[in-house]
C-alpha cells in the first residue's frame, strides 16, 4: 500500500504501485478532474501538479507520488488560498484566479480538456506571472511532455484567459 | 375557468388542486408503450412528467426541458433560455432550471445538431402556447380581457390589476396539451406544430445579450459530472477487444492469465470482444494480454489512402445511386461552356478526416434482470440511441433509459445515437448481468470509429469575353456520409438498421444530395450534380464494416464547398480579378454582397488580382498571399479572409491570420457566438494544414495524436471576428459548423496567391505542398 498526499490530505492507496496516477485519483480517490485522453501523455488532458510541475497523470505511477505533493483542479482553491495567507473562511469561499479568469472569459467549449489547460495555466502563472503571448503559447505548446491539445479550439479564449488570470492574480486575486 | 380551453390549438386543463406548490406544465402526452410514433391528436399531458417542455412554477421559476444536450455550443443553457424568456415574456434569470438530454425526462428527442434552427422550434412554439395559456388564466382571474393585459418579467398587467405567473399557477395542477408532429427515436425527433401568436423581432429583450453559460463553473470547479465519472455499485470495467481489421472474423479468443489477471474474464458475442475486470487497470493490462492471444481471419478490402481517388475514379459504383442535380442548376451549361473563350477545369480532393474527441468514446450500460436497460452516455442524439439499442435486443424502447452527462466534442459523430461504446456496454452487461463501464483506448477512438467522407469533385468554369462566368458545371462524389449502425451490434450480428445503400432511407442511403446552397445568382448558366456510392470496404468486409461514415460539422456541404470555393477563386484568376470583387460580381443577393465588402474592409484585404505579383515557387524566403471563402448555411451567410505565408523550400505554410464575418441574422449570444467562432476557425485550421485518416488494405493507420496530429496553439493565428445582427432576417444565429469549414478554402486559395500554384488537394501538410509546387 502507498500513502501520497493529494490536495494537502494524505491519502492511502491500495491498488498496485505501477498503476497510473490517473486511475488511481479517479477511481481510488473520487478525484475526477483529470481526464482520460490518450493514455500516451500526448494531449494533456489529465495533468496534475507534482510539487508545482505539470505532469501527465495517465503514465505517472502511483508511486512516483510517493513523498510529493499533488495537486489537482480540485485543489487549486486551497493552494491560491495557502500562496495568500487567506484566513480559513475566505479561503473557502475562494476560487483560483486561474478558475475565475475561466469563467469571466467563458473559455471551454465541451470543457473536456481544460481541467489539464487550468493546471498548465497555474504552473505557468506561479513562475511567470506576467507571461506574453509567446510565452503563453510556448507553455502550452512546448513546455511539457506534449502540447496540450483542444478539439474544439479554444486556444484563443485560453490566452485571454491566462492574460485575466495574470491581473487578477497581481491584485491578489478578485475579492 | 371551463374544464378544458382551446388556446390555438393547444388544450389547457386544470386536473385538480395541490395542498402545496403548483405548476402549469406545457407538453405532450405519454406515448404508447413500443410506439415512438406520436399522434397530433390523444396527447395529454401529465403534470409533473417528463414530457413538459415548459413549466411554470408557484415560486414563479421557470424550467424548461430539451431533447438536446450541451457539446460545448453553450446554446441549450444561454441561447435556449434567452429566447424561452422572451416568448414567455419572463426573465432569463427566472429560467433556473434546464434540463437536457435524458430520454426519461425531456420530451422531444432529436439530435445536438441545428441547435437554434430545427432544434429550438419546439421549446419556443411551447413557451407561445404558454404564455397564451397563462394570459388566459390571467384574464379569467383578473376579469379583464385578454386584449388588455400585457406581460413584464412574468408580471400580467391590465385594468389597473396585476398578478404574476406563480401566483397564476399556485396551488393548481394545469396541463397544457401541445400538438406534436413525428417520430421520437428517429434522427428528428418530434415537432411542436401549430401556429401561436410570436413575440416580434423588435420586442426582444434578451436575444441579443451575452448571458454567461451556466455549465461553466461547474466544469471550471471540477463540481460537474462527467460522463467518465459515472459509477454504480458493482461496476465492472472493460476494454474492448476489436477485430485485427475491418473485415475480419473471429477464429478464437485469447484466454485470460489468471496468475497475472486472476478478476479477469473473456466475454465473446459474435465479433465481439471483451475483456472485463473489477479494476480499470486491471482490465486494461487483461485486455492487452488477451488481444495479442485472439485469433483473427486475415482481410485486405481496401484501396488504401495513397489510391483512394485512383479507386474512386476507376473502380467505385457510382451508377447504382440516382445522381442529384441541384435546385438552381438551370440555363444550357454545356452549349455556354463550349462557347466560352476561358475555361477553368479542375480536380479538388477531400480526405477522409476523423472527428477526433479528445477523449476516447465511453460508455455505462447497466441492464437488469427484468430486461430494463439504462445507458450512461454522452450522445448528440439520446433517443435514437434509445431506438437503436431497443432494436438491437429486441426489446421496446420503454425498456431502455439513455442518460446523458458532458463529456469530450463529438462534432457530429453521435448526432444519430451513437459513438461507439454504448452498446458494447449493453452487450457485456446483458451477458454478465453486472453494469459495465466501457472505455475506448485512443488508438481504439481512431480506428473502430466513423469519419467524415472523402470526396472529390471535378468542376469546369466557362468565362466569356467579359471576365464574367458564363457556365459553371461541376460532378461531386463522395460514399455515403452517414452510417448509424452501432458497431458492437454489427460485430455481435445483433439486429441494426440497414447498411448504407441506393435502397436506403434519407439517413442510410448512397445517394449524394446536394449540400452547398449556391451563392452566385448572376451566374445563368449552372449544373450541379452529386454522385454517390457505397462506403468504402462496406460491402467486400465479411463483417459488413469497412471505412463507415458520418456527418461531421458541415457534413457533405464541406466536400462541396471546399472545390466550388477554390475554383471561384482560380476563375477569379484566369478573368484577372480580384477574388472577393469577383464574388461580389457574381452575387446577387444584398447580404452576401453586403458580407463580402465587410469582409474586404474588416480583414485588411488588398483589392488586386490573384496569384501575387511576387508569387514564388521555390525557395527558402517564406512568400505571402490572401485568399477568401464563403459558405451560406442554415440561413446564415460566412466570408472568411486569409493571410498565409509559405515557404516552398520545406513546404510550411504559417496561416498569420483569419478574418471571419458573419451574418447570421439574429445574433442570440454575442459572447457565446464568438467563442462558437473562434474555435470553429481555429480547428477549420487543423483541417487544412493537417488532417488526414490514413488506412491501408485491412484497416485506419492513425492511432495517436502523432499520426493523426491537430493544431496547436503555437500555430494559431491572429483571428478577427466579425458580426453582422441582421434582425430583419429573423433566422437565429448558428454557431461554429459553419465557422469549420470556411478556413481551408481560403488558405487553399492563399497558398495559390503565394506561389502561383493551385491548392486543390487536403490537406496543406509541409509534404503535399512541396508537391503541389513542383506542378
Amino acid at each position: 500500500m502507498l500513502t501520497i498526499t493529494v490536495n494537502g490530505k494524505k491519502r492511502d492507496v491500495q491498488g498496485p504501485a505501477d498503476t497510473p496516477l490517473l486511475y488511481v485519483l479517479r477511481n481510488e480517490l473520487e478525484i475526477t478532474s483529470p481526464q482520460f485522453g490518450c493514455g500516451l501523455a500526448q494531449c494533456g488532458a489529465c495533468s496534475v501538479l507534482l510539487d508545482g510541475k505539470e505532469v501527465r497523470a495517465c503514465i505517472t505511477p502511483a508511486s512516483a507520488a510517493v513523498g510529493k505533493e499533488v495537486t489537482t483542479l480540485e485543489g487549486l482553491p486551497a493552494r491560491w488560498a495557502k500562496q495568500q495567507n487567506l484566513p480559513a473562511a475566505e479561503a473557502e469561499k475562494t476560487l483560483h484566479p486561474v478558475q475565475q479568469a475561466w469563467i469571466e472569459e467563458q473559455t471551454p467549449l465541451c470543457g473536456f480538456c481544460q481541467s489539464g489547460m487550468m493546471i498548465k495555466a497555474t504552473e505557468l502563472l506561479e513562475k511567470t506571472p506576467h507571461p506574453s503571448d509567446p510565452e503563453i503559447k510556448a507553455a502550452f505548446t512546448t513546455s511539457g511532455p506534449s502540447a496540450h491539445l483542444c478539439r474544439c479550439g479554444s486556444y484563443y479564449a485560453i490566452v485571454e484567459a491566462v492574460r485575466f488570470a495574470s491581473t487578477l492574480m497581481a491584485k491578489g486575486g478578485s475579492k | 375557468m371551463s374544464k378544458n380551453t382551446v388556446i390555438f390549438g393547444a388544450e389547457l386543463s386544470r386536473r385538480g388542486f395541490l395542498q402545496t406548490g403548483g405548476a402549469l406544465v406545457a407538453g405532450f402526452g405519454l406515448l404508447q408503450a413500443d410506439s415512438a410514433v406520436a399522434a397530433t391528436s390523444n396527447n395529454s399531458l401529465n403534470a409533473g412528467l417528463p414530457e413538459s417542455w415548459v413549466e411554470i412554477h408557484a415560486d414563479n421559476t421557470v424550467l424548461i426541458r430539451t431533447g438536446k444536450c450541451d457539446f460545448g455550443q453553450s446554446s441549450v443553457y444561454t441561447a435556449y433560455r434567452q429566447i424561452v424568456a422572451d416568448e414567455l415574456d419572463v426573465t432569463f434569470e427566472m429560467i433556473t432550471t434546464v434540463v437536457p438530454g435524458d430520454t426519461d425526462t425531456t420530451p422531444d428527442g432529436s439530435g445536438t445538431f441545428d441547435l437554434l434552427g430545427r432544434g429550438v422550434g419546439n421549446l419556443k412554439k411551447a413557451a407561445a402556447y404558454t404564455r397564451q395559456a397563462l394570459l388566459e388564466l390571467a384574464s379569467q382571474r383578473l376579469g379583464v380581457a385578454k386584449d388588455q393585459l400585457s406581460v413584464k418579467a412574468g408580471v400580467v398587467s391590465g385594468a389597473g390589476k396585476s398578478i404574476t405567473y406563480g401566483e397564476l399557477v399556485k396551488d393548481q395542477n394545469l396541463k397544457l396539451t401541445i400538438p406534436v408532429t413525428g417520430d421520437l427515436t428517429s434522427m428528428f425527433g418530434l415537432v411542436v406544430s401549430g401556429n401561436p401568436p410570436m413575440k416580434p423581432v423588435s420586442e426582444y429583450q434578451y436575444v441579443g445579450k451575452s448571458f454567461k453559460n451556466s455549465i461553466i463553473p461547474a466544469k471550471v470547479t471540477a463540481k460537474e459530472v462527467w460522463v467518465t465519472d459515472v459509477k454504480v455499485p458493482g461496476m465492472l470495467h472493460a476494454r474492448m477487444i476489436h477485430p485485427a481489421t475491418l473485415g475480419s472474423k473471429l477464429i478464437s479468443p485469447g484466454a485470460v492469465d489468471k496468475k497475472r489477471f486472476p478478476n479477469s474474464q473473456v466475454v465473446v458475442k459474435g465479433n465481439l470482444v471483451g475483456v472485463v475486470a473489477p479494476t480499470e487497470w486491471e482490465a486494461i493490462q487483461a485486455s492487452r494480454q488477451v488481444a495479442v492471444a485472439t485469433k483473427w481471419t486475415e482481410w485486405k478490402g481496401l484501396p488504401g489512402n495513397g489510391n483512394l481517388f485512383r479507386y474512386f475514379r476507376q473502380d467505385a459504383d457510382w451508377k447504382s445511386a440516382p445522381v442529384s442535380r441541384s435546385p438552381k442548376s438551370g440555363g444550357n451549361a454545356a452549349t455556354a461552356m463550349a462557347a466560352a473563350p476561358k475555361k477553368h477545369s479542375a480536380t479538388y480532393e477531400m480526405p477522409y478526416m476523423k472527428h477526433a474527441p479528445l477523449g476516447p468514446t465511453m460508455a455505462m450500460a447497466d441492464v437488469k434482470a427484468d430486461g430494463t436497460v439504462t445507458v450512461h452516455t454522452h450522445n448528440q442524439n439520446p433517443q435514437a440511441l434509445r431506438g437503436q439499442i431497443a432494436m438491437m435486443l429486441g426489446v421496446s424502447t420503454d425498456k431502455v433509459i439513455v442518460k446523458t452527462y458532458s463529456g469530450p466534442g463529438h462534432y457530429g459523430r453521435s448526432n444519430g445515437g451513437n459513438a461507439g461504446a454504448e452498446d458494447e456496454a449493453v452487450l457485456l452487461s446483458k451477458e454478465l448481468g453486472k453494469p459495465v463501464r466501457v472505455q475506448w483506448m485512443r488508438a481504439e477512438d481512431f480506428q473502430w470509429s466513423t469519419q467524415s467522407a472523402a470526396g472529390y469533385s471535378d468542376v469546369k468554369i466557362g468565362l466569356d469575353a467579359n471576365g464574367k462566368i458564363s457556365a459553371y458545371e461541376v460532378d461531386h462524389h463522395m460514399p455515403a456520409m452517414q452510417d448509424d449502425r452501432p458497431i458492437g451490434a454489427v460485430l455481435a450480428g445483433l439486429p441494426t438498421m440497414d447498411a448504407p445503400s441506393d435502397k436506403g432511407a434519407r439517413l442510410n442511403s448512397t445517394v449524394n444530395g446536394n449540400a452547398d446552397a449556391w451563392v452566385y445568382d448572376g451566374v445563368l448558366n449552372l449544373e450541379e450534380r452529386a454522385h454517390g456510392t457505397f462506403q468504402v470496404g462496406q460491402r467486400e468486409s465479411p463483417i459488413a464494416v469497412g471505412l463507415r461514415d458520418h456527418s461531421m460539422r458541415t457534413p457533405g456541404q464541406f466536400q462541396q464547398n471546399f472545390p466550388r470555393e477554390v475554383a471561384i477563386s482560380e476563375a477569379a484568376a484566369l478573368a484577372g480579378a480580384d477574388p472577393i470583387q469577383f464574388r461580389i460580381d457574381h452575387a446577387k443577393e444584398e447580404r452576401v454582397i453586403a458580407l463580402l465588402q465587410r469582409l474586404r474592409d474588416e480583414s485588411g484585404w488588398e483589392t488586386r488580382k490573384s496569384p501575387h505579383a511576387k508569387a514564388m515557387a521555390t525557395g527558402t524566403a517564406p512568400v505571402r498571399g490572401q485568399g477568401v471563402s464563403l459558405m451560406f448555411r442554415s440561413g446564415s451567410y460566412w466570408a472568411c479572409a486569409c493571410e498565409l505565408a509559405v515557404t516552398p523550400s520545406s513546404g510550411a505554410v504559417k496561416v498569420e491570420k483569419i478574418t471571419m464575418v458573419v451574418d447570421p441574422g439574429i445574433v442570440v449570444n454575442p459572447l457565446q457566438l464568438k467563442r462558437q467562432v473562434e474555435g470553429g476557425i481555429i480547428m477549420g485550421i487543423s483541417h487544412a494544414l493537417y488532417e488526414e485518416m490514413t488506412f491501408d488494405e485491412s484497416g485506419i493507420t492513425n492511432k495517436d495524436w502523432l499520426s493523426y496530429p491537430i493544431l496547436k496553439m503555437s500555430e494559431m493565428p491572429e483571428i478577427k471576428v466579425v458580426m453582422i445582427h441582421r434582425p430583419d432576417v429573423g433566422n437565429y444565429g448558428q454557431g461554429s459548423e459553419a465557422a469549420n469549414a470556411l478556413a481551408a478554402p481560403a488558405i487553399a486559395a492563399a497558398i495559390f496567391d503565394a506561389t502561383g500554384k493551385p491548392a486543390r488537394r487536403l490537406p496543406f501538410k509541409p509534404a503535399n505542398v512541396k508537391e503541389l509546387l513542383k506542378a
